[in-house]
């Protein structure tokens, strides 16, 4: 029976059902990992391809991993296509073989409906440690791939349900913390058998043809709704370049340039005139550039976009080879995130031409990693911190941006502290907003975040990935820059600057405290409300002499603002 | 002292609903108005109306049971008290800073919701604790005073207080509890420990400042209850339901009024269970349709399905149980319900791609469906039922003619016209799509489990569930389907089958294998101890209750965990027993074990005092009325066409199986029996429909 997939009621009751099936996955993920950057912090993705390997549905898990996906689907149908059966798990973290950087291992298990291949299920995870030459793998100051860790080329981890000892084996001998790595590799596969069993409802429901033909409308429905928005926007080419502070080795500015082309219903994004690939290990694969580009253009989309291989169709991304964002073997990648959330930054800043009540000013620039690892004395056991610091938003047309939030490309969470001290020979000290931070503008930034960190005892190499101390989160349409970020090192009552990204030995009782950038301001300072100002420094959110500064006021002798004084000072001002 | 008879009241945004059951085992039931700015009124005007018509005099009141949105209105409404905060230094912000995730994703419009506390209220002191319970700081007692003073100027009426690592050791954090209420008697003061002792510092600071923010508002408006209560001679106890179904004293409610947030919700689910062992059904899914918002929860073997955390929020639109962020966190014990923004009020409209949506955007009560002819001019589900002949044209015995017409016309409009369908097939299409969200929220607490719905009955009440209860049940394999006799008061009645609960939670790491079992049992001893005196100053013998203890397993490294019931006898903790337990839940769920190592995390007391509760199986009737006569209408079931309807009085239906299509009607709902199905009324008195080979 062929059957065209033209029954509405049909077709959204198989949304729905997808959108289950991934959220049930992302659910089974956080409550049988091991790890907490897996568990408490959410460092994981889920999604759902059909046997074509396009994506069908994702769930709401970390965006930067999930655009990476057809990259790496690409790559498992070349190599293993004819060559799948049921009870297959296929792995692997090699970036220049599909993957991303080492610690995120991507797991595919072919689903098989009938004996023929139905679906993929796919599951992301960062692994709190692959090995290499720095605890925690995510060092940015290595200068070659074969530093970072193991590679996994793509691989079966289980051949027709039999687990492949000795890749199990040399994973459990390269790695700090195999107890965890296996775990949560335990809970993708069992998350990947969770949505396989789901899948498999949906097959035995409406017939492998009926819903094979439904997933077509629903990439379609995608396309469809993707560039309907496109072909609104004004045909043209809108070009933005944002910075990272440097590479670790060298001070240089590294820039991200980006020049976006709209042309009908169509967005072509071309990275030409980005810094050559660099020492340090911030170079990021083409797959993870093209993620970045995609999820930054459908925040600028309609809300109720699916997130499927339909609205990939409609943008085509390219980076010259040996650039930053598309390095050649064995350059190496470990913290190439940041760069991910840099492309992020400068996609918006170009989309803001196009569409400037769709985005927002620069965030805090990316997550933070803080990575101290060590020998616990007390307890006689290795530890492998990864703390992830998340962030701040830039401000908006019609809000502030909002502090103490996960960057829009991750949705991740935080690690508790009080699980944090528990497990860790550390003491944190503050976790609180940092005062002063948010970019000014008729809508301020959010202000970043302080983290401070007391190692207790013992000795730790600490591995810090920070940004924006030279370069600040940028503001938009007359907003002010959120401030830059700091990294404080304390020895025995002295305090000193460190740099963004540095490697280095901790000592009991030294001190490391993060303070992250502030979001960017939207809209001229000067039309900022003066209650929105007043609310601000009631609480503790901005200072007198900060907003006196920062928008050109006079405070009288109560505390209020002398507005005539601040009209003279602000008409001075503009003349 | 009291008499026999029993009063459940429960507080609805429209309605009040009241059931006295009398001494002799009779129900009676009323509905009167609500009162949203004195709900105290409604409850007071129902009681004596109540009362009266069952002649029954004030003093044989033996107990006032009541479910309250007072504290969920007061977090709706953001209309708490004015609440401070006091934390360990350097982490003032933890309240506002949250998991920091957000609820959806792509949506940079996003606004994060407003912290009940403003930062200017929340005050850092000196002191810290360390992660094993050392002190090492000992807290600055001024320092408390002076943020007490502080706050108390700036007029606030209730303080939080949540240092870090105090469920470790709460000597800090009790100290300066003590200190504040000293220096400022006048405010309320919620020390974390009290209303949470666990690890986590973000939902342990939320817990406790909710219990602030509502603290005064449930505070005053039992007071004003119990003060209306004792003017009408009522000299009961006036016992309140608890967000985990139970119930509890009022003092209770009055100094923990987290714990008391969901309560009328989840009292109807506890009436389903109990409802359920009165007709042998014991594996149920409770399903409840209102306005806006339709929930599922699952009863197992007899059992309510029970979580220990939740966030409150308005506008769910998304059973995720995996995305939090959109409101307000509490870790307290409560019935796991799975809720979507799918109600009868849902709108249902074409999106830019062609994809016909229902909800989560709800007409509400104003301007309501478009048949309602309040200014309504989206269509509805409610339109759609009309539409179709599944609603009857007029409502309330007929004071209120329902515009079909114009429900008609927005349908073919909106709906019919962009998808090339007669309005009559697209209204059949929100039902479908409605239907298909609302499965979520029943697959939610099913298949997400690892439990298969169609080995499950579907219970339905509220307003609507009755409307759609088979075309759901079917859509998920579901064969049976339970209707309370007077859907419309069954939250009321699921009160009366609570029963006084104490709950208590500590935290108990160890491996399971080193489990030190006389360690453990001092503890559950101490636990039980003081769960029977606080019970017994609320009244209760000692000698009946009876106290059940579990144990929170999971593999190391793991956070969450599984709760395994725990033997409170020494002798018999048995780690093997405890084991398998736990792998044979785990393989449930997640279809693997692991040889890892198995720990414990925390011993859970649920202590419980026998009482009389609601026998469904022994209610008897007042006096009956006369049936409506049998009439006929057209009804459209599916696509083929207009099926000419019996419409049959509820009360008309016996224990002989009546076959559908048939809408069987009474004063308070409508139930939709489709054709292929039948339905009669079991030796309980209450209504079950079977689907036969319907699926």
């Amino acid at each position: 029976m062929t059957e065209p997939a033209n029954d509405a009621i049909t077709f959204a009751v198989i949304k729905s059902a997808l959108d289950t099936i991934v959220d049930d996955m992302a659910y089974a993920v956080m409550r049988t990992a091991r790890s907490p950057i897996v568990r408490d912090v959410l460092d994981y993705s889920v999604t759902i391809c059909d046997r074509h390997g396009r994506i069908l549905s994702q769930a709401k898990t970390v965006a930067l991993h999930l655009g990476a996906v057809p990259d790496a689907m690409d790559v498992i149908m070349a190599r293993f296509a004819g060559d799948l059966a049921p009870g297959d798990v296929i792995i692997l973290n090699d970036p220049y073989d599909g993957g991303m950087h080492l610690p995120d291992i991507f797991m595919f298990k072919p689903v098989f409906f009938e004996g023929a291949l139905a679906g993929f299920c796919v599951v992301i995870a960062h692994h709190c440690d692959v090995g290499g030459r720095v605890p925690g793998s995510n060092a940015s100051d290595s200068t070659e791939i074969f530093q970072e860790g193991l590679r996994i080329a793509p691989m079966k981890l289980y051949e027709r349900g039999v687990v492949n000892r000795t890749l199990v084996t040399i994973i459990e001998r390269n790695v700090r913390l195999p107890d965890l790595v296996i775990g949560d590799l335990e809970a993708q596969y069992a998350t990947c058998n969770i949505g396989e069993r789901d899948l498999l409802r949906l097959f035995e429901r409406h017939g492998r043809v009926s819903l094979e033909a439904y997933f077509d409308r629903l990439i379609d429905y995608g396309e469809t709704l993707t560039r309907k928005a496109i072909a609104a926007w004004p045909d043209g080419t809108y070009t933005f370049t944002d910075y990272i502070d440097g590479d670790g080795f060298s001070p240089d500015p590294i820039p991200i340039r980006c020049v976006i082309t709209v042309k009908g219903d169509h967005l072509h994004v071309d990275f030409a005139g980005s810094s050559p690939q660099v020492k340090g290990a911030i170079n990021s694969t083409l797959s993870f550039v093209k993620s970045s580009t995609y999820l930054t253009v459908r925040c600028a989309l309609d809300a109720d976009v699916p997130n499927n291989a339909g609205v990939y169709r409609c943008i085509t991304v390219t980076a010259p080879e040996g650039s930053i964002l598309n390095p050649l073997m064995p350059a190496p990648v470990a913290a190439r995130a940041l760069t991910g959330y840099r492309v992020v930054d400068t996609v918006m800043g170009a989309l803001a031409q196009i569409v400037p009540e769709k985005v927002m000013a620069a965030g805090e620039g990316g997550n933070t990693v803080v990575a101290i690892g060590g020998y616990d004395r007390e307890k006689r056991e290795p530890f492998v911190l990864v703390d992830m610091i998340n962030g701040a938003w830039g401000g908006r047309h019609d809000a502030d941006g909002i502090e103490g939030v996960t960057n829009p490309s991750q949705n991740m969470s935080n690690l508790p502290v009080e699980t944090l001290e528990a497990r860790y020979p550390i003491r944190m000290t503050e976790y609180a907003f940092r005062d002063d931070s948010g970019g000014a503008g008729e809508h301020r930034g959010g202000l970043g975040l302080v983290r401070t960190y007391e190692l207790l005892a013992g000795d730790a190499i600490l591995q810090l990935r920070a940004d924006r101390t030279e370069h600040p989160p940028y503001g938009l349409f007359g907003g002010r820059p959120g401030a830059p970020s700091r990294n404080l090192l304390t020895t025995d009552g002295e305090t000193r600057a460190l740099p963004g990204k540095v490697t280095l030995e901790m000592r009991g009782g030294m001190t490391l405290r993060h303070e992250q950038a502030g979001g960017g301001g939207y809209g001229d300072p000067l039309r900022r409300p003066f209650a929105a100002i007043l609310r601000d420094i009631a609480d503790g959110k901005l200072t007198r002499q900060r907003a006196a500064a920062d928008y050109a006021l006079v405070f009288n002798p109560a505390g209020g603002i002398d507005e005539s004084a601040t009209a003279t000072l602000r008409a001075a001002r503009r003349a | 002292m009291t008499g026999s008879a029993r009063i459940a009241v429960d507080i609805g945004g429209t309605f009040t609903d009241f059931v006295l059951l009398a001494g002799d085992g009779t129900s009676y039931s009323a509905k009167v108005s609500s009162t949203p700015a004195r709900p105290e009124e409604a409850v007071l005007t129902g009681i004596a109306q109540l009362l009266a018509t069952a002649g029954i005099p004030a003093s044989e009141v033996g107990s006032v049971l009541h479910g309250t949105t007072v504290g969920s209105n007061a977090l709706l409404q953001k209309a708490g008290a004015k609440t401070g905060l006091i934390t360990t230094r350097g982490f003032r912000d933890v309240l506002e800073i949250g998991r920091v995730r957000t609820p959806t994703m792509f949506d940079l419009s996003w606004r994060k919701p407003e912290p009940l506390v403003r930062r200017r209220h929340r005050m850092e002191v000196g002191e810290r604790t360390g992660a094993r319970g050392e002190i090492v700081a000992a807290v600055d007692l001024d320092a408390v005073r002076e943020a007490g003073r502080f706050l108390a100027a700036e007029g606030v009426e209730s303080i939080a207080i949540c240092f870090i690592n105090s469920h470790v050791n709460p000597a800090n954090e009790v100290a300066a509890a003590r200190a504040l209420r000293e220096a400022v008697p006048g405010i309320a003061v919620t020390e974390s420990v009290a209303v949470l002792a666990q690890s986590g510092e973000y939902e342990r600071t939320s817990t406790t400042a909710v219990n602030a923010y509502v603290l005064p508002v449930l505070e005053g408006y039992i007071a004003r209850l119990e003060g209306a209560l004792a003017e009408l001679g009522i000299s009961a106890p006036l016992l309140i339901g608890n967000s985990n179904g139970g119930l509890s004293a009022a003092t209770v409610a009055r100094e923990k009024p987290v714990f008391f947030i969901s309560s009328g919700r989840a009292a109807g689910a506890v009436g389903g269970s109990r409802l359920g062992t009165a007709t042998a059904e014991k594996d149920l899914v409770v399903f409840d349709m209102g306005g806006t918002t339709a929930s599922a929860v699952l009863i197992e073997k007899g059992e309510l399905s029970r979580t220990h955390e939740y966030e409150f929020r308005a506008g769910i639109s998304t059973p995720s149980r995996f995305i939090k962020a959109g409101g307000y966190m509490m870790r307290v014990p409560t019935i796991d319900v799975a809720e979507v923004g799918s109600g009868a009020g849902s709108i249902a409209a074409i999106d830019a791609g062609g994809l016909l949506h229902v909800g989560p955007v709800s007409a509400g009560a104003l301007p309501g469906p478009v048949c309602y002819g309040k200014g309504g001019v989206r269509p509805t589900v409610t339109d759609a039922n009309v539409v179709l002949g599944l609603l009857p044209p007029v409502l309330a015995g007929g004071a209120v003619k329902l515009d079909v017409a114009a429900a008609r016309e927005a349908i073919a409009r909106d709906l019919g016209a962009p998808l090339g369908l007669s309005a009559e097939d697209a209204a059949l299409g929100v039902r479908e799509v409605v239907n298909g969200n609302m499965a979520r929220a029943v697959r939610a607490v099913t298949v997400e489990r690892g439990v298969d719905p169609r080995d499950f009955t579907l219970l339905a009440f509220g307003g609507s569930g009755p409307v759609h209860a088979c075309d759901l049940a079917a859509s998920l394999g579901m064969k049976r389907v339970l209707f309370p006799e007077a859907p419309g008061v069954f939250t009321a009645m699921g009160m009366l089958a609570g029963e006084v609960e104490h709950h208590d939670v500590r935290a108990w790491l160890s491996p399971l294998a080193a489990l030190d079992r006389a360690a453990l049992a001092t503890t559950m001893a101490a636990m039980r101890d003081d769960g029977l005196a606080t019970m017994a100053r609320q009244g209760h013998d000692a000698a009946r209750i009876t106290a059940a203890f579990a144990l929170d397993l999971r593999y190391r490294g793991q956070e969450a965990a599984i709760t395994v019931p725990l033997t409170a006898d020494e002798a018999a903790i048995d780690p093997d027993t405890l084991r398998e337990a736990f792998l044979a839940a785990y393989r449930t769920m997640y279809g693997y074990v692991s040889r890892d190592t198995i720990e414990s995390a925390a011993v859970r007391l649920v202590a419980r005092a026998e009482g009389q509760v609601l026998d469904f199986a022994g209610l008897k009737r007042p006096p009956g009325r006369a049936l409506r006569p049998e009439t006929r209408r057209p009804v459209r079931f599916s696509r083929s066409g207009w099926t000419e309807t019996r419409i049959l009085d509820a009360a008309a239906v016996g224990a002989t199986p009546v076959a559908g299509p048939v809408i069987l009607e009474s004063d308070d709902s409508t139930i939709v029996i489709p054709p292929g199905a039948t339905v009669a009324r079991d030796p309980t008195g209450h209504l079950v429909a079977n689907l036969g080979g319907a699926a």
